[in-house]
């Protein structure tokens, strides 16, 4: 079929046409025989201007079109509709910013004008290039795959199956509940950590949407946003589970900074030098002892456990550091406790009321540094440094450290199973921190609860409800999906299977095949971001709707 | 059988980032949203930073593009100059009246050229540039505001007071001008509300000991903000009321923790950020921060901490404080420990506590949800959920809540959704 083009230069009311002589760009972009017709219109985004521009395209029997106005960030897409409304490929059209690029940069009508012209005759030299690009539409699973039963993977499974997804939750351990089934009670409220969980875990159990494997770890899943492929092992056995799922929320948790790797506080060596969990264990129990079997009267709680090491504030030590105190005083209650802290950080509107509730009588703050921890009789002794540097030291007979929030041992393992990134830290890596701290840079894998960063429960949960929201609303029943259409290409003949495209994805887009020796891009999980082409040696990898040719002519006129 | 109707539309009140978010969560389920916000603009707080902490990411530049897929969304209504006024009924079936107040300009037929400001002849103090610089009677609140369109401030636009003046409307070519709005009532039926009205700060004239209001050159947070702000009166440079460029400023945290009672979570990392933005414009400027307890939460404030210590600052922890003028330059005097000491800046800027905004319990009035000691929406238990409240069908997020940072404020407006959209299923 014959190209023809239609450039439609937009006055923007005075905007342009006060910056910008219309009628000379319009002279200067009419030469070339595939320009169909080259007109000027007062406002193309009003309602007339969009009815105009289908009329034209239609009665002139357009192919192509080009349109001279503003921003593409305000009305690139406007224009995508008239293009499909009209009938032609939304693909098939340029848009040349000459408001904010032009007519709004300088106060010079020639410069303005000549810059226009050029940025025009681009947008007609590219646009010659264009080819159509087609929409895909895909079938989404609407089920969903939890990965840890610990508070944040329960109430995640509880609310997907409320409305109605199959939910397949696999804990690693042989239980359900995690991390908060040590706790007696949670803060700021005290109340016992088990009414957390145990509730979630009767409903979860008894709930026919979701389908529990304890023991349990994925071996495999493969796949994309709303077509994962899983695969489940139950430990000590060889047979898989198979499944297929739309979205995964990986909610694995955390574990604790290992006290060993800091010497100085004892812990391993000293009697009655115990971690933050060993205590909330033998609290628990009922009973906090010596390992003589005495009853402590001087406890030490060292707050900030490797936190120089890990290089981050955990959050919420020295609210589970003032819990402690609390339940030293409700079993023991003429113990005294001794805080060894840096800074208090107790962030949120409920911390400082169960800080102020916890100061008391037996309970002393020592704001220090350099704290070590050694043996003195049958006792500790803390030896620290106070806040004017002075050497100072304090007997105790029991000493508890609160280490930092860390990711668990198998994090890295998860990352590359879900293939999602970490961040310098371990925890899993957000797509956004700000904007979308719960996604990942895969699609339709979401990271909630500790193993995302530190958090406390409230927060845990909040992700947990997040990430619903998010896969509720994204992954519907019966809807389909549609990925990206500018997306990469890796030509089979020029591709000589370097590897490097694979290296700069961040998507995992980009597989090997082993037979042709080249690789493949998977369309549907390319996000169109063009690292591989900038990476790509040979000229392989190119990225629809800019390609090397489009951009090449384009940057011919306009330079 | 009595018979009840069920709605599946969604009331969403403030167009901040929270109320945005969950906005555009909602469309996405194919929800219709009616989002009512206060201003005349939508970004909420966030807009008036130039950059956000830790990354220092431009914060109009991460905003923008949510507020161009929000304005341009079909599920979502957009009533500015709104607010809620009743509300009846329970979960599934709310009844909403919303007053919504006449723009005078046309948002279909104005494209935002602005050129109705010039001619305009009242001139008054710009309260989102905190009074340090003038708008006209017809204005954006800053460059770049969205919806990229004015309003007529009617309590000082002439024509509204009995004069004759049509200067703007003269101005406009696209006649988007229109005298002959009439202020709405609207009414609603939604299946729930999600509250995300966001935060505001601690005065600190309630502290005299700062000089706040008093003393020049002593500024709030949000008026440093819009200091530095390109957008915004000074377009971002940075100088003394007498025009000298400062040598030498002091932070100060922690004003009105003791007053409100809570420790507001993200100002230690607000006032770096500060710190930062001096440096970045001033790098010989000598800063003191003068802090209580560092309170830098989460996995990747640390390290802007460390790359703050590196540029030289003075960390200082004090007790008690005090601001005061001593002929050219300001003192500050402090207690540290007993010990008594002062310094000598050319500037100081305050970081207030984060509190609720001063009708936030007039509106968990009308919504029938309590609130807490400090006047923040009350959750139903955190323990259970923090978006859920005691009426069931009303959902809080964002510092409306209780101070928190961008990162969990959209965490809270995501699970709003993920509980609307779970609790009533899949229609």
């Amino acid at each position: 079929m014959e190209r023809k083009i239609g450039v439609y230069i937009c006055e923007c009311g005075p905007n342009i046409s006060e910056k910008i002589d219309i009628d000379k760009v319009i002279d200067a972009v009419s030469l070339p025989e595939d320009v169909a017709v080259v007109k000027r219109y007062k406002l193309l985004c009003s309602v007339d201007g969009k009815k105009f521009l289908e009329d034209e395209i239609k009665k002139q029997g357009l192919t192509h079109l080009v349109i001279a106005a503003c921003s593409p960030k305000q009305h690139e897409k406007t224009f995508m509709e008239v293009c499909e409304n009209a009938g032609i490929n939304p693909y098939l059209y340029q848009l040349a910013n000459i408001r904010e690029q032009c007519a709004w940069v300088t106060d010079d009508k020639d410069e303005a004008t000549k810059k226009a012209i050029r940025l025009v005759k681009a947008a007609i030299r590219r646009v010659r290039y264009h080819f159509p690009l087609e929409k895909k539409e895909i079938a989404c699973n609407p089920d969903v795959l939890v990965i840890g039963g610990g508070v944040a993977g329960l109430e995640a499974s509880l609310q997907l199956a409320s409305s109605d997804r199959r939910v397949y939750l696999v804990e690693k351990t042989s239980s359900l509940g995690g991390m908060v089934d040590n706790f007696e009670k949670t803060f700021p409220n005290m109340q016992p950590g088990s009414n957390l969980i145990k509730q979630k875990i009767l409903d979860v159990n008894k709930n026919e949407n979701i389908k529990v494997f304890t023991d349990s770890i994925v071996e495999e899943l493969l796949g994309f946003f709303g077509s994962f492929e899983v695969k489940v092992k139950a430990k000590e056995q060889d047979a898989f589970v198979e499944f297929d799922v739309g979205a995964v929320v990986l909610a694995t948790g955390s574990s604790f900074f290992d006290p060993k790797q800091t010497p100085q506080y004892g812990y391993g060596t000293l009697d009655n030098v115990f971690t933050a969990i060993e205590f909330e264990k033998m609290n628990k129990s009922g009973k906090i002892s010596l390992k003589n079997g005495k009853t402590p009267k001087n406890v030490a709680i060292v707050h900030c456990v490797g936190r120089n090491e890990k290089g981050y504030c955990s959050q919420i030590c020295c609210m589970y550091s003032l819990k402690f105190a609390r339940y030293l005083k409700e079993k023991i209650p003429d113990v005294n406790v001794f805080h060894f802290y840096s800074d208090m950080c107790i962030p949120g509107k409920s911390q400082q009321k169960f800080y102020d509730q916890t100061k008391g009588k037996h309970i002393n703050f020592i704001r220090s540094s350099n704290i070590e921890v050694t043996k003195k009789g049958d006792n500790v002794q803390i030896n620290y440094s106070d806040e004017d540097g002075k050497a100072n030291n304090l007997p105790a007979n029991m000493v508890i450290l609160s280490p930092a929030i860390t990711p668990t041992s198998d994090s890295s393992q998860l990352a590359e199973l879900a293939g999602i990134s970490q961040d310098d830290s371990g925890f899993f890596a957000e797509e956004h921190e700000k904007l979308n701290p719960i996604s990942t840079s895969t699609e339709g894998i979401y990271i909630v609860g500790s193993a995302q960063g530190p958090k406390d429960i409230p927060d845990t949960l909040i992700q947990a409800e997040a990430a619903t929201g998010k896969i509720l609303s994204s992954l519907v029943p019966g809807r389909k999906i549609e990925p990206e259409v500018k997306v990469s290409h890796i030509s089979e003949s020029f591709c000589i299977g370097c590897k490097n495209c694979m290296s700069v994805c961040s998507y995992g887009t980009i597989t090997f095949d082993e037979e042709k020796k080249v690789c493949v891009v998977n369309e549907v999980i390319c996000r169109g971001c063009g690292n591989c082409v900038a990476a790509c040696p040979s000229g392989a990898a190119t990225l629809k709707h800019f390609t090397f040719k489009q951009l090449y002519q384009e940057i011919l006129e306009a330079v | 059988m009595e018979e009840k109707e069920i709605h599946s539309d969604v009331l969403v009140i403030g167009a901040g980032l929270a109320g945005i978010e969950a906005s555009l969560l909602l469309s996405s389920s194919d929800r219709k949203v009616h989002l009512v916000e206060k201003t005349s603009y939508t970004g909420g707080t966030v807009i008036k930073f130039e950059e956000v902490f830790s990354n220092m990411e431009c914060s109009t530049c991460m905003v923008s593009p949510r507020q161009q897929e929000l304005l341009q969304d079909k599920n979502i209504n957009l009533l500015t100059l709104s607010e809620v006024e009743e509300v009846k009924g329970s979960l599934g079936n709310f009844t909403v009246k919303i007053n919504k107040k006449a723009r005078y300009v046309d948002l279909q037929n104005c494209i935002g050229c602005n050129a109705c400001f010039e001619p305009c002849p009242v001139s008054l103090k710009n309260e989102f540039e905190e009074g340090l610089s003038e708008r006209k009677a017809i204005y954006t609140p800053c460059a770049g505001a969205l919806p990229n369109v004015p309003m007529i401030d009617t309590e000082h636009c002439l024509r509204f007071n009995g004069k004759e003046c049509t200067a703007c409307q003269e101005a406009c070519m696209f006649e988007a001008i229109d005298f002959n709005q009439k202020d709405e009532q609207l009414k609603l039926n939604v299946e729930a509300i999600i509250a995300a009205t966001g935060f505001t700060l601690f005065d600190s004239k309630q502290i005299p000991k700062y000089g706040y209001g008093k003393i020049d050159d002593v500024y709030s947070a949000f008026e440093f903000e819009r200091l530095y702000a390109s957008n915004g009166p000074t377009e971002g440079k940075l100088r003394l009321k007498n025009g000298k460029t400062p040598k030498s400023a002091a932070i100060i945290h922690c004003v009105g923790r003791d007053q409100k009672g809570y420790c507001s979570s993200v100002c230690c990392l607000y006032s770096l950020k500060f710190n930062h933005y001096l440096k970045s414009k001033i790098p010989e400027m000598e800063i003191d921060e003068f802090y209580t307890d560092l309170c830098i939460p989460g996995k990747s404030h640390q390290k802007f901490y460390e790359k703050m210590k590196e540029t030289g600052t003075n960390l200082i922890r004090f007790q008690d404080i005090n601001v005061d003028k001593q002929g050219e330059g300001i003192t500050v005097t402090y207690t540290n420990g007993g010990k008594k000491s002062s310094r000598t800046v050319d500037m100081v800027i305050l970081s207030p506590a984060i509190e609720p905004r001063a009708d936030s319990s007039k509106l968990a009035k009308i919504l029938g949800i309590s609130h807490d000691d400090y006047g923040f929406f009350k959750e139903e238990d955190p323990d259970v959920s923090s978006v859920t409240t005691s009426k069931p069908g009303v959902f809080i997020a964002g510092c409306a809540q209780g101070p928190k940072n961008i990162q969990d404020s959209v965490s809270q407006a995501s699970a709003a959704v993920g509980k609307i959209l779970s609790q009533s299923g899949d229609k």
